[in-house]
Order: C-alpha cells, then sequence, then structure tokens
C-alpha cells in the first residue's frame, strides 16, 4: 500500500518533470542546440560548392550524377532545419526530419567504416579521402548519435517555451 | 419539469459541447495541416534554392582561362620537359602538401636533369585540396601563381622555389600573396607587374579550381601521386622504393631503344649538374 503511493508520487513527479515548465524550458534549450548544430553544419558547407560536392562523393555511394545535388542542396536543408528550429516552428516534424537526417549520416560514416575507406565524414565542412590514420569515424558517429538523442527529445516532447508552436496554439 | 423534458436538455447541451469539440479538434488539426505545410514548403525550398545558387557559384569543370603552353583536353596540365620525350612522369601535387615537399627536395635536381636530357616529359597537376581540410587559402593562391609563373614561361623555376620555401603544412604563408610574389624574386625575370597583376588578382583561380575538380573525379586520393607511363612509383614501384638512382634506373629502363626528346629551354634554367638533394630554405619569418 505505502510503496504503491510511493511508485504513484514518483511516477506523478516524472510526469511533472517531462510535461511541466522546466521541462520546456529544456526543450527550448535542446531545440536552439540542435539549431546551432544544423546551422554551423550547413554554413561550413556552403562557401564552396566543389569541396561540398567532393565530400559527398568521398562516400562512393552514390552515383557521379547525384553527387553534386546531394552536396550543394543538404547544406540548405540543415540551414532550413536549423531556422525552423529556431523559431519553433513545427518542431515535431522537423525533429522527425532531422532524425531521418541524422540516421542517414550515422549510416553513411557506418558504411566507409565497414568498407575500409579512409575519409573526413565532412559533417562541418571540409570531407573527402584522409589518410587512414586520421579517420575518426566513432567519434563521428558517438557525435551524430548525442544530435540524434536531441532530435529523439523533441520528437517525444515538442512542446518547448518561446516557440512559434506555442504562440500559434495560445 | 417532466423526466422527458430534463433529458432532452441534456441531450442538447451534450450535443452543442460535442459540436464545439469537434469544431475545435478540426481547428486544430487544420492548424497542424497549415503548420506541415509551411514546414515542407520551407525545406523544399531551401533545397531548390540551394542546388540553383551553388550551381551557379561553382566554378566550370572546363576552365575559362588555362596558363598559356597548358596541355591536356582541357587545358588543365602543366607539362615541363621535351614534347617528344620517350617517357611521361605524371605529378600531383599540392603547393601545401609536406610530403610533396620532402619529394620535390630529393627528386628535383634528377627530374630536371631527366628532362633537359629529352628522357622525360612531367606533366604537373597542381591540385588544391590541403585548404579544404586546414583552412586558408595557401593552396589554391599557391596554385595560381604557379599558373601565373607558367604564364610567364618560368614554372619550373619558381616551382622549384616555392617548395624549397615551404612552410609547415598548417601555417598558411602561401595564403599571403606577398610572399608568393616576394619569393618570385629568386627566380630571375619572374618577378614583373604582370605576374603581381596575375597573382593578386587570383587571375587563374577558376582554372585552379578545373585541375582539382578533375583530381576530385580520379581514382587518386592523395599527393603526391608519381607515375612513370601510367604507372605508379611513388612510395614504391612494385617492391622497389623509389630513390634519385632508382628514378634514373626505371626511366632508362622504359626508355630503352627509343629515341630521346628534344629539350627547349622554355625559359627555365638548366638542371643542376649534381643529383644531390636540396635543403629546405628556412622559412622567413
Amino acid at each position: 500500500m505505502a510503496s504503491q503511493q510511493a511508485d504513484r508520487g514518483r511516477v506523478g513527479g516524472l510526469r511533472r518533470a517531462v510535461d511541466g515548465t522546466a521541462a520546456e524550458w529544456f526543450g527550448l534549450a535542446v531545440r536552439l542546440g540542435l539549431a546551432v548544430v544544423w546551422g554551423w553544419a550547413g554554413l561550413a558547407k556552403v562557401s564552396d560548392p566543389a569541396e561540398a560536392a567532393q565530400a559527398v562523393r568521398a562516400y562512393e555511394i552514390l552515383p557521379e550524377s547525384l553527387v553534386k545535388p546531394v552536396g550543394w542542396g543538404l547544406p540548405f536543408l540543415e540551414l532550413a532545419l536549423a531556422l525552423l528550429l529556431a523559431l519553433g516552428l513545427g518542431t515535431r516534424i522537423v525533429a522527425v526530419v532531422s532524425a531521418v537526417l541524422l540516421l542517414v549520416f550515422i549510416a553513411g560514416i557506418s558504411s566507409a567504416w565497414t568498407r575500409g575507406i579512409s575519409i573526413d565524414c565532412g559533417c562541418f565542412g571540409g570531407g573527402g579521402a584522409v589518410d587512414e590514420s586520421q579517420t575518426k569515424y566513432l567519434q563521428e558517429i558517438l557525435r551524430d548519435s548525442g544530435f540524434l538523442l536531441l532530435s529523439a527529445w523533441l520528437v517525444y516532447r515538442p512542446r518547448t517555451r518561446l516557440s512559434m508552436d506555442a504562440w500559434l496554439a495560445a | 419539469m417532466s423526466e422527458k423534458n430534463r433529458e432532452g436538455k441534456r441531450n442538447a447541451r451534450d450535443k452543442m459541447k460535442e459540436a464545439r469539440a469537434a469544431e475545435e479538434a478540426k481547428a486544430r488539426r487544420n492548424k497542424k495541416l497549415a503548420v506541415g505545410g509551411v514546414v515542407a514548403v520551407v525545406i523544399a525550398a531551401a533545397v531548390v534554392v540551394g542546388v540553383v545558387v551553388q550551381n551557379q557559384r561553382s566554378k566550370p569543370e572546363t576552365p575559362t582561362a588555362a596558363p598559356a603552353g597548358t596541355v591536356g583536353d582541357k587545358n588543365l596540365v602543366i607539362p615541363v620537359g621535351a614534347a617528344n620525350a620517350p617517357s611521361t612522369l605524371t605529378v600531383y601535387e599540392d603547393p601545401r602538401c609536406p610530403a610533396c615537399g620532402s619529394f620535390e627536395r630529393t627528386f628535383s635536381p634528377t627530374v630536371d636533369q631527366l628532362e633537359d636530357a629529352g628522357k622525360i616529359v612531367v606533366n604537373y597537376h597542381i591540385v588544391s585540396f590541403i585548404d579544404r581540410s586546414l583552412g586558408g587559402s595557401g593552396s589554391k593562391y599557391g596554385a595560381n601563381a604557379l599558373g601565373c609563373a607558367q604564364d610567364a614561361g618560368h614554372f619550373r623555376d619558381y616551382h622549384d622555389v616555392l617548395y624549397r620555401n615551404q612552410p609547415e603544412e598548417t601555417e598558411d604563408s602561401f595564403g599571403s600573396k606577398q610572399t608568393l610574389i616576394d619569393l618570385a624574386k629568386q627566380v630571375p625575370g619572374l618577378d614583373t607587374p604582370e605576374f603581381q597583376a596575375c597573382v593578386n588578382d587570383n587571375e587563374f583561380g577558376g582554372w585552379v579550381s578545373a585541375v582539382q575538380q578533375d583530381f576530385d573525379k580520379s581514382s587518386y586520393k592523395s599527393t603526391p601521386t608519381v607515375l612513370l607511363n601510367g604507372e605508379a612509383v611513388y612510395p614504391k614501384k612494385g617492391d622497389e622504393q623509389i630513390s634519385p638512382e632508382n628514378l634514373v634506373k626505371w626511366v632508362d629502363a622504359a626508355n630503352q631503344g627509343k629515341e630521346l626528346g628534344t629539350p627547349g629551354s622554355n625559359g627555365q634554367s638548366p638542371a643542376p649538374s649534381s643529383t644531390a638533394a636540396e635543403s629546405n630554405n628556412p622559412p622567413s619569418p
């Protein structure tokens, strides 16, 4: 009896933590953090179109005809996600797109790793072939997994402070 | 009040409540749809605009202007030595690449001699990808300056000077156009107003990008990539390590029974008489 009550209390506490005001402020931090990540990643890939294309080509996954469209379009997709996250507009959909994109990146890096090719992921600019001793596949995957957790949180709890979503719902 | 009447009232109230709830749900759904639509439009527009803008910004794979004397179907290659030499040495180098610097300082006296003897023509591909990973512009500006030197007929000498004065890979000295112009003073006749303008205006920037894009699409992944008649010889040819002596041996073997080429001076200074490796000039502070 007593333990049941304690359980209920704990569940209530958890629910308050996940749904309460504090969680909405936490959500704001997650949302802005992810916006900074996408903004930084996108901007770093914009300046040199040939470099962006080569970063994609180096994965040796896409056919040559898709290398340039992907290399050129991807940074702007990332910038669009950054903008939408910063505004807090359609947070859950944007978080889903973020998560899918990060899963694609993790799959691409894992694929390069297992095929034994030596590349920089080109996640934040750069990219292309590097010396075998300079590959950082594990760090790159762990980093993207961290960003994936941020996205997953926003899919789970898309309601955040200072968002256009909240303003539209009011 | 009869039972019936009361029930009827409650029914009406419930219905109104239900109707209002349904309306609110519908409004929420519409709002969600609208937000989803806006998100889709923003993402699609960004990607389309991005592809169009980057397509316009990217430099063509076939350069609009190339240094005089460059060869190949897109004029991306700088040839040094007799065009009719029996053997071809193909060299891919980045001005900032330390391994290229050490290759050049060890091999350039030998390579110069092989050129002047009409034994080889060297096809230089001056690539510029180190700027991508380390930041800066020393690869690109250095490659452009080499294009300017080629245009002025002093490629070989300026190329040797650059590699003898190569900074640490992480130091971007070649990103300074003034440094590139100052180094040209070591090549008699190169430091002209035309050369300075060519370096300062990054005149062959489009050509430099085209050479790099060609390298991007090639199967070669690092520099220096050195091929003798199409076969990789750096760092090894088969099981044999490359050395000045071995390079001469390999070239002579490939040239056996073939007529040597007729090298012109091409405005270059003659090869040194010794094959001794050159020392690196300490980079000026």
